[in-house]
């Protein structure tokens, strides 16, 4: 491995992360950044106010430090990093610099740019050149070039050999004091400590969502009734190994299930919540096992491009003219009523939120016991490999059809609540983003880990939520997201203790299935 | 030892599963003829230059949706991955084209006749080819680049990855896009050359018929680029190496060929084309927003599908084939043009039940069979 | 392993943390009133760009002038009066903290090609927070959240609201559908709205207690659509289209029947995908019936780009009728020569009054486009506003605790029995179900490029 980056990679490191700045200040980033730092140093911003000018150098300054750090590379000899980040610094400057002479050139020239570039004003111009017009840009260049030195010094030092001794020193002395500690412990403790941390997950999960207010409520069940989708279509994807983009049909049967039994519109059936759910969860299996039937034979990306069509059907179909007088058409169903939990009903957000944890719990129970029986055992060999899974004698379209359904009843059931808390549903909810957004809550967060769904599921539906200053920016956010987890952590944030694919790359060709048309394929 | 049970001849044994394709490929049938029936020989209200202009509207967005499932049926093959981001790279193409009609609308070239003329409206078809030319250029750049960042360090990773990635790139793409150019929705000035709305005058069944110029336009330019894709790819080296790459990666690279810039040029190709698309979808069309690739790439991609992934004539089929489904399905089967969506995509999955591979069957590796 | 676990507990205790720890302070309070109109995000020309250009109008344009604030006195009442008051009241009180605004909402598409009306909507909405005086210290502010004008965003968005302890009331939902689904979040709560511009029928149908509107509805502008064509235009046969979703459903579903009734003939009714871009295969059909006709129920994007294809497609002679949400800059923008002969609906202006034109002034200078151009609805997003934050100030009591109180129930009812409220643009007087438009709506030509009243 080669300690020594090229100084063209540095060039290449000063040039992107130029690019990345022009990008963040054409979208108007620069703005909300700085509000950021601003509030951590306890200073609020209203809404659509510039900063102070001096958030804005220490944003430039943070930035610079991250771009000559990255110069470096893993390189630990001082003098070369000096030049790396000296070369990547100049390369950040000069870009920089020259989208400053731009913009103000425009500017001055008098065309209206806030007609194209809505997000870029002259007032943000000017914060970014830190109030100073003209010299700003040279500022730009000073600053760049001597964080990019000192983020590359930085960065060679902390890799030095004097640091790194060190930081190892203190991670062994801490490893030795751990196993000391624990071989000195009995058995038992160890599993009184595990129960006992267990017992207070619990009862923090009972009190907190009696304390936090209702707000909190809601962004915390909607996470709890993406985890149970998630757990679902996991059961599809990373168990049984079909690739499904439609997830959001099953989702929308359940919705619409307990809209339609449990509400005044449009035909008056007010059977209750329960009724709702089991109907909910035995239209989701006939829809699997409709969609199912036909598309035994589909490989991977075919059955990728079914099942998004049979979502986007089951949804225009929701919504059309046709069935208006079944589903309620474009207008949806309102005035869903609450579930009741033996005679008395749901008051509260808290009452919902204990009902999706137990649904949760329900869930990963089932999906435990599945995992680790024959069946799931069945789903891993035809995961692994179709044709060898068939040579042992596992009936692939039985077990393929069960986890379609298994799933779809998961997506029932989480469709069911979600329905029930909102108190309303319509065709809108539905739409090929639930489908993609499940997929990528299980990707992100660790396929077939429950853990990792339930993290994934936080960190793709509940942050956008917190995150209210950066509103306009969450789903360039999470897009961005997405490929960097894939890039950094492509098994999951927290990856299954069991590995996911034994070989790097599948055998996509249902084989068993095909017929042969002279075997060669030109 | 145990006796040899004595299986039941193949031919009785009959499960659920394999009775459902007849069953369902019989009730499907069933439903089209009678709708066919309604509308062709009870109601009969549409005369044959009906059909043709619905066949003329249909042939014109067909020939958009091969161009961007040409790309997604080229990347599929190298690669074996679906390139969600791809209607995204098209819209990228479409906003580009519109800043080039913008600029051209607003810089004037003072002429002794005309003082106050634009070059849009002095030289339109010279505009028109620069919209083209810079359209395609940013969208190959944009897929140069997508493919660099996104895809080029997940190669070695199993098929989910990519995809996730792919989604990631497209949603980043349509956002910024969005905060990039404001989520409002804006027009393409055409030169007066190709004015919305004008059009060419046909005489059919006694009736005439407008065909708009810029579908025309769309239609021709949609032909001469499949066929120069086509060409490429067969007779040129580097069309060589990608069906060597898109056959067998280890042996391609044996044999001397840089995988690595194959897979660019790839890449780079798919997205020019996907920009051209953008670029007439926009003229055709008239309107640019974030979102306006979305639904056209999944429609492409269902046409790529349709085909015969990795069958590039598979694509161009699929494309026309789908865009005549979407004009003609509706009205042909009496059925609300809500619905279009719903029957171009039964149409998808009866194909797909009874050709697994798509129409003209799939073009993959050897040795993934 | 042990990575997991401590990241497991680090994410345990930032939620216990983030459960228990107190409200981050408050943002910073704008200056005066006026100023944070100026300096508002809107998508308007920046004041270093060019100068406010006055309206060029027939009578003398009125300058807009900061509001004159009368004193702010309101005695301190003790908590314990204001708690009998709170525990009286149906839905109880909003309770805002000293040194935070007083919140009106507003619910409408402020991205994707019906944005305008969403925008506009904003905009009157700021210049209402911005002429509205303090009261008892307190400010107010509106809060506008995008619902992309549909029935899942408008519930999104309610329950946003509804979490949020400092919204008294909604000047909303914009549109239709939206507000179908946040109605029934708000009538729990007690939120009251004024719409501006909701026009379906069916909402004040309901038996809602919440839901107010101001503008007409869409079955009196089917009635009139109707009238209009088959008597004064002499057209006899329509094609009906609309997007697929509710009001455009809606709307043309009234617009049937009324047509029907008149004595005319229903040849066509369909509905199309919403925000694609060819519409040519289905307006190919229409034209093979040969409709007079066609009208529209739906949003700018799609009118326009219909208005667009039907000039290609055999429809050339065809009239095309549109309806409220088709009307706006936007369209013709986007219809060009096409939107010649074109029409469509609008709210009936009320008579011009040296306030109207201070509004116009006002928003002309702070937004660079004159007002009523993004949408018809202006004046009506202006009042209904101003109105919520009148009300509030009556029925608001500051307890000696420094906050402020403002009973949900009362303020229901109050809005309900709005009489005789004089805005800019209409006279609000309210009826049991919640009708509030006096003035009725009126049909609009475009003609030369503008918009032109047909009588």
């Amino acid at each position: 491995m080669n300690n020594n980056q090229p100084i063209r990679k540095s060039l290449q490191i000063g040039v992107v992360f130029g690019i990345i700045i022009v990008f963040m200040v054409l979208i108007g980033f620069h703005i909300i950044a700085a509000t950021l730092i601003s509030k951590a140093f306890g200073i609020a911003v209203a809404r659509g106010k510039i900063p102070e000018v001096r958030f804005m150098l220490y944003l430039h300054i943070l930035f610079g430090l991250w771009m000559g750090w990255s110069a470096s590379g893993k390189n630990i000899n001082r003098s070369r990093s000096l030049l790396q980040g000296l070369v990547s610094g100049l390369s950040t400057g000069v870009v920089v610099a020259l989208f400053d002479l731009l913009m103000t050139f425009l500017i001055q020239s008098g065309t209206d740019v806030r007609s194209y570039l809505p997000e870029f004003s002259f007032d943000r111009m000017e914060y970014f050149l830190l109030g100073l017009g003209q010299n700003g840009i040279f500022a730009h260049l000073a600053i760049y070039t001597f964080t990019g030195i000192a983020g590359s010094l930085f960065a060679a030092f902390i890799r030095s050999s004097a640091v790194k001794q060190f930081s190892e020193t203190l991670k062994s002395s801490y490893e030795e004091k751990s196993e000391l500690i624990k071989s000195k412990l009995p058995p038992f403790a160890i599993k009184i400590a595990t129960y006992g941390f267990y017992a207070l997950l619990l009862a923090i999960l009972l009190i907190l969502p009696t304390r936090w207010g209702s707000y909190w409520n809601f962004v915390i069940g909607l996470v709890g009734i993406y985890v149970i989708a998630g757990i679902g279509l996991n059961i599809i994807v990373g168990l049984s190994g079909q690739l499904m983009l439609g997830y959001a049909a099953f989702f929308a049967m359940g919705a619409y299930s307990v809209a339609l039994v449990n509400s005044p519109h449009p035909h008056n059936l007010l059977w209750g919540f329960w009724p709702g759910i089991a109907v909910g969860i035995i239209t989701s299996i006939l829809a699997a096992v409709i969609l199912g039937l036909p598309i035994m034979r589909l490989r991977g990306d075919y059955l990728a491009i079914v099942t998004l069509g049979f979502g986007e059907i089951i949804r225009i179909l929701l919504k059309s003219d046709v069935l208006t007088s079944l589903t309620g058409g474009p207008r949806g169903i309102h005035d869903i009523r609450n579930p009741a939990f033996f005679g008395s009903p749901f008051s509260s957000d808290v009452n919902y939120v204990y009902l999706i944890f137990a649904g949760i719990a329900i869930t990963v129970f089932l999906f435990n016991r599945l995992q680790n029986s024959r069946t799931g055992r069945a789903w891993l060999a035809i995961k692994e490999d179709t044709l060898a899974a068939q040579a042992t004698g596992v009936n692939l379209q039985r077990y393929k059809l069960l986890a379609l359904c298994i799933g779809a009843a998961f997506a029932g059931l989480a469709g069911g609540i979600f329905a029930a808390r909102n108190n309303f549903t319509g065709p809108n909810d539905h739409s090929l983003m639930v489908s993609i957004n499940t997929l990528s809550i299980i990707i992100v967060g660790g396929v077939n880990s429950i853990p990792g769904i339930i993290l994934g599921a936080f960190a793709l539906k509940g942050l956008p939520e917190i995150l209210r200053e950066i509103e306009n920016y969450r789903l360039l956010i999470f897009g961005a997201l997405l490929i960097v987890m894939m890039l950094v952590r492509p098994n999951g944030l927290w990856p299954s203790s069991r590995p996911l694919f034994e070989k790097s790359s599948q055998p996509p060709v249902d084989d068993s299935e095909k017929e042969t048309r002279g075997g060669n394929h030109a | 030892m145990n006796s040899v049970k004595k299986t039941k001849p193949l031919l009785k044994r009959r499960n659920l599963y394999q009775l459902a394709r007849p069953i369902f490929g019989i009730i499907f049938l069933a439903i089209i003829l009678w709708r066919l029936y309604i509308v062709f020989v009870m109601k009969q209200q549409y005369g044959s230059d009906f059909w043709i202009r619905l066949i003329i509207s249909g042939l014109i967005i067909g020939g958009v949706y091969s161009l961007i499932a040409i790309g997604y049926t080229l990347v599929y093959g190298i690669l074996l991955m679906i390139n969600f981001a791809h209607g995204e790279v098209m819209m990228i193409g479409t906003f580009a084209g519109y800043f080039i009609f913008e600029a051209a609308n607003a810089i004037t070239v003072p002429t002794a006749a005309n003082p106050e003329i634009n070059i849009a409206n002095a030289y339109p078809a010279v505009t028109i080819l620069i919209a083209f030319i810079v359209g395609m250029f940013i969208a190959a750049a944009t897929g140069f680049f997508l493919e660099k960042i996104a895809y080029r360090p997940l190669r070695k990773a199993p098929r989910l990855i990519p995809l996730i990635s792919a989604i990631g790139a497209s949603i980043f793409l349509q956002n910024a896009a969005q905060i990039l150019f404001s989520p409002q929705t804006r027009d393409y000035d055409n030169p007066s050359l190709m004015a919305r709305g004008t059009g060419l005058d046909l005489l059919i069944g006694g009736s005439t018929i407008k065909v708009p110029y810029t579908g025309i336009f769309t239609f021709i330019l949609s032909i001469l680029l499949m066929v120069g894709l086509y060409l490429l790819v067969q007779k040129t080296r580097l069309g060589k190496s990608m069906r060597a790459v898109a056959m067998d990666k280890p042996t391609a690279s044996l044999m001397g060929i840089d995988v690595d810039r194959t897979i660019s040029s790839t890449f780079i190709i798919s997205g020019a084309l996907a920009g051209a698309a953008g670029v007439m979808w926009g003229i055709h069309n008239g309107l640019v927003y974030y979102f306006v690739g979305f639904i056209p790439g999944i429609k492409a991609f269902t046409a790529a599908v349709l085909g015969g992934i990795g069958n590039i004539p598979g694509a161009m089929l699929g494309g026309m084939f789908l865009g005549l489904v979407e004009s003609v399905g509706p009205t042909a089967l009496d059925i609300s043009y809500q619905l279009k969506d719903v029957i171009a995509f039964v149409i998808l999955i009866v194909i797909l039940i009874f050709r697994p591979s798509g129409i003209l069957g799939e073009v993959l590796a050897e040795e993934k069979v | 392993m042990k990575k997991k676990v401590l990241l497991s507990v680090v994410l345990l205790f930032a939620l216990v943390l983030a459960a228990c720890a107190p409200e981050a302070a408050p943002a910073e309070e704008a200056a005066p009133a006026e100023e944070e109109a100026m300096e508002e995000e809107a998508p308007a020309e920046e004041e270093e760009v060019a100068p406010a250009e006055e309206e060029a109008m027939e009578e003398e344009a009125v300058a807009c002038t900061p509001v004159e604030c009368p004193a702010d006195d309101a005695a301190a009442m003790p908590v314990a009066d204001v708690q009998a008051v709170c525990d009286a009241d149906d839905y109880g009180c909003a309770v805002i903290p000293a040194g935070e605004t007083v919140k009106i909402g507003m619910g409408s598409p402020m991205t994707g090609g019906d944005s305008a009306f969403g925008i506009d909507a904003e905009n009157s909405g700021l210049l209402a927070v911005a002429d509205a005086c303090p009261f008892a210290g307190f400010n107010f502010e509106l809060v506008a959240e995008d619902d992309g004008g549909l029935a899942d965003g408008g519930a999104a968005v309610a329950n946003k609201f509804v979490a949020d302890p400092t919204v008294v009331a909604v000047a909303g939902h914009l549109f239709s559908g939206a507000s179908a689904a946040a109605a029934v979040i708000y009538e729990e709560v007690g939120i009251p709205m004024l719409s501006p511009s909701a026009t379906a029928p069916f909402l004040t149908e309901e038996g809602w207690d919440v839901f107010n509107r101001v503008p007409f509805t869409d079955g009196a502008a089917a009635k009139a659509s109707a009238d209009y064509l088959f008597n004064e235009l002499g057209l006899t046969k329509a094609a009906i289209l609309h997007d697929g979703e509710d009001y455009g459903k809606s709307l043309t579903t009234l617009f049937d029947a009324a047509f029907k009734e008149v004595g005319g003939e229903v040849v066509y009714f369909d509905a199309i995908t919403s925000k694609e871009a060819d519409y040519s295969p289905v307006l190919a059909t229409i034209a093979a019936l040969e409709p007079d006709v066609l009208f529209f129920g739906g949003y700018t994007q799609d009118g326009s780009v219909l208005t667009n294809q039907m000039k290609t497609t055999g429809l050339e002679d065809a009239v095309f009728f549109g309806c409220d949400g088709t009307y706006g800059v936007d369209f013709l923008d986007r219809a060009g020569e096409n939107a010649e002969g074109t029409f469509h609906t609008i709210p009936k202006a009320a008579e011009v009054t040296d306030a109207q034109k201070r509004f116009d002034t006002c928003y002309m200078e702070a937004y660079g486009i004159a007002a009523k151009e993004l949408s018809p609805y202006s004046y009506n997003s202006y009042d209904a506003t101003t109105a919520l934050i009148m009300l509030t100030k009556e029925l608001a009591m500051l307890g000696d605790d420094g906050s402020l109180y403002v009973p949900r129930g009362a303020l229901v009812t109050a809005v309900r029995n709005l009489d005789g409220y004089e805005g800019i643009g209409n006279i609000i007087t309210c009826d049991e179900v919640g009708e509030c438009n006096a003035l009725g709506m009126v049909i609009v030509e475009v003609v030369d490029g503008e918009f032109v009243p047909v009588n």
